[in-house]
């Protein structure tokens, strides 16, 4: 697959033999001016490559912009409850889910409010409200992140792991190397009109990122549940509490794996919830440079 | 689809980009066709000032949204159908107009030829002045389609070539908007007309052909 701009233009890239696996957590990494965005663009659908094709889409994809300066003559649910229909959603459903959209990233009092009234990043809450309430099976996130205040991106945090644990695949890119960090399945490198795959190695992986501590005592002699969300660190416990067993998640991950096992069949107890210390590591600290990254390539 | 549609049409009606064009239509009928003049004379007029406008309608609905939010639809239902859904909003809206203006065009005007010798059956009338006010609806539709987004950018190249094309659209020999205008003048003079039905269906294949063409363009160019 290859994309340029005009049937003259350059290519902005070229060659890509890609393939996002279901239930993944993809980051895209690169400088700037190396397709990124263009990539991201191609994966939503948003634009057709100039060469080559992509395939199996799933039906639900939901794209979110970096900047959505929507001038548009709506109100916030307006606009949200014709995208909902857009995506597929009756009006009365599509109508919850944005009120409740609204409401976990705090921009429920500008629910009637006219998007062009709206401040930048009550925008960006409208548009990442947009793309989660259809509950999308691939969701491009293009810095989605940017101009949310903090508790915003952390509610974002959290509804990314939220659909890669109900089995989306979601892309993202931000400029914020701690951004999920240690949460992502797969990582991207866009470079020299290409795609990579950044093998992560013990010396060179990117932060580990904050992680929680889920302690939770299954029923005797149960087996651990399998395809827990966020691909848990399992200790079972010794001694007196062999059904005790640590779960070791990254931080977005815990609000998803906590739900997984209280509504596990037989359900699992939780004992504990508590945050881990990311242990230092030696050296100086991140980001990476790309130069220090061994690159696979996959293209031709 | 229907979504698609609705969404378009919301953001058209709360614009109020519409009314420009509107204004300038009623005004354009308010100056050429009057009460009590021949029925096919002023039903070919006002089919003829429909094509401009409507192709205005086209350039309103395609440039409505800001690429952010057209981005985020594209992704939702796929850059053809939002930008087809564009086209079909102006279109609709169009037609709509069309079969207002056709109405009170046959309700003012006087069912006779030029020369008032010969009469003129209103069904008849009816029939050749919706299908004339199709074509030049669908042949807007088309010329708005090729001058705007993705086929061209610029904002003054956009415009000199809608207006340049609705003009050729209009006086082109071989245009079904032009045949099917002609058709009612003719007829108002002589008193005998036809129904341009096969004008309808050119009108017909050159907007899909259009419509086709721009939705595929639409996709690539983003």
């Amino acid at each position: 697959m290859g994309h340029r701009h005009s049937p003259a233009g350059r290519w902005v890239l070229r060659g890509i033999d890609l393939a996002l696996p279901a239930r993944a957590l993809v980051r895209v990494e690169g400088g700037n001016g190396t397709g990124k965005s263009t990539l991201l663009r191609l994966l939503a659908g948003i634009e057709a490559p100039a060469e080559g094709r992509i395939t199996g889409r799933p039906a639900r994809t939901a794209y979110v912009p970096e900047r959505f300066p929507a001038a548009l003559p709506l109100t916030a649910t307006g606009y949200l409850v014709h995208l909902g229909r857009i995506h597929g959603l009756r009006t009365a459903e599509a109508k919850r889910r944005a009120g409740e959209w609204l409401t976990r990233f705090g921009a429920a009092e500008h629910a009637r409010t006219p998007l062009a009234e709206l401040s930048k990043g009550t925008s960006q809450k409208v548009a990442v409200a947009q793309a989660l309430l259809a509950a999308p099976d691939l969701l491009v996130l293009d810095e989605a992140w940017t101009g949310l205040d903090t508790a915003a991106r952390t509610e974002l945090d959290r509804a990314v792991a939220e659909r890669v644990a109900a089995g989306a695949t979601v892309v993202f890119v931000d400029h914020d190397p701690r951004r999920l960090a240690g949460a992502a399945d797969l990582t991207l490198r866009t470079g020299d009109g290409g795609v990579h795959r950044a093998t992560a190695t013990p010396d060179t992986a990117p932060l580990p990122g904050p992680r929680t501590l889920i302690e939770a005592e299954g029923p005797p002699g149960a087996p651990l549940p399998q395809d827990l969300p966020g691909d848990p660190l399992r200790e079972r416990g010794t001694g007196t509490a062999p059904d005790l067993v640590g779960f070791t998640v990254p931080t977005p991950y815990s609000d998803a794996l906590l739900t997984a096992l209280l509504t596990a069949r037989p359900p699992w107890h939780i004992r504990r919830v508590a945050p881990v210390d990311t242990p230092e590591r030696p050296g100086p600290p991140e980001p990476i440079r790309p130069s220090e990254q061994p690159e696979v390539s996959e293209t031709s | 689809m229907t979504a698609l549609l609705r969404y378009q049409a919301a953001l058209l009606a709360r614009s109020q980009r519409w009314l420009a064009p509107l204004l300038l239509y009623v005004a354009v009928l308010a100056v050429g066709v009057q009460s009590g003049q021949p029925v096919l004379g002023s039903l070919g007029f006002a089919a003829a000032a429909l094509l401009p406008v409507t192709a205005w309608a086209v350039h309103l609905c395609v440039g409505q949204d800001p690429p952010a939010a057209r981005a985020v639809a594209s992704a939702a239902a796929g850059p053809r159908r939002v930008h087809l859904a564009a086209l079909l909003t102006a279109t609709g809206c169009a037609a709509v107009l069309a079969g207002v203006t056709t109405a009170v065009v046959l309700l003012v005007s006087s069912p006779a030829t030029d020369n008032g010798t010969q009469a003129v059956p209103r069904p008849a009338a009816a029939l050749a002045g919706v299908l004339a006010a199709l074509c030049c609806v669908l042949l807007g539709a088309a010329v708005g389609a090729l001058s705007t987004r993705p086929v061209l950018r610029r904002r003054g190249w956009s415009v000199a070539a809608a207006v340049l094309g609705s003009l050729l659209a209009l006086v082109t020999t071989g245009s079904p908007a032009r045949y099917a205008v002609t058709a009612l003048v003719t007829g108002s003079r002589t008193g005998t007309f036809d129904p341009p039905v096969l004008a309808s269906l050119g009108a017909v294949t050159l907007a899909g052909a259009a419509g086709f063409v721009v939705c595929r363009l639409a996709a690539r160019r983003g």
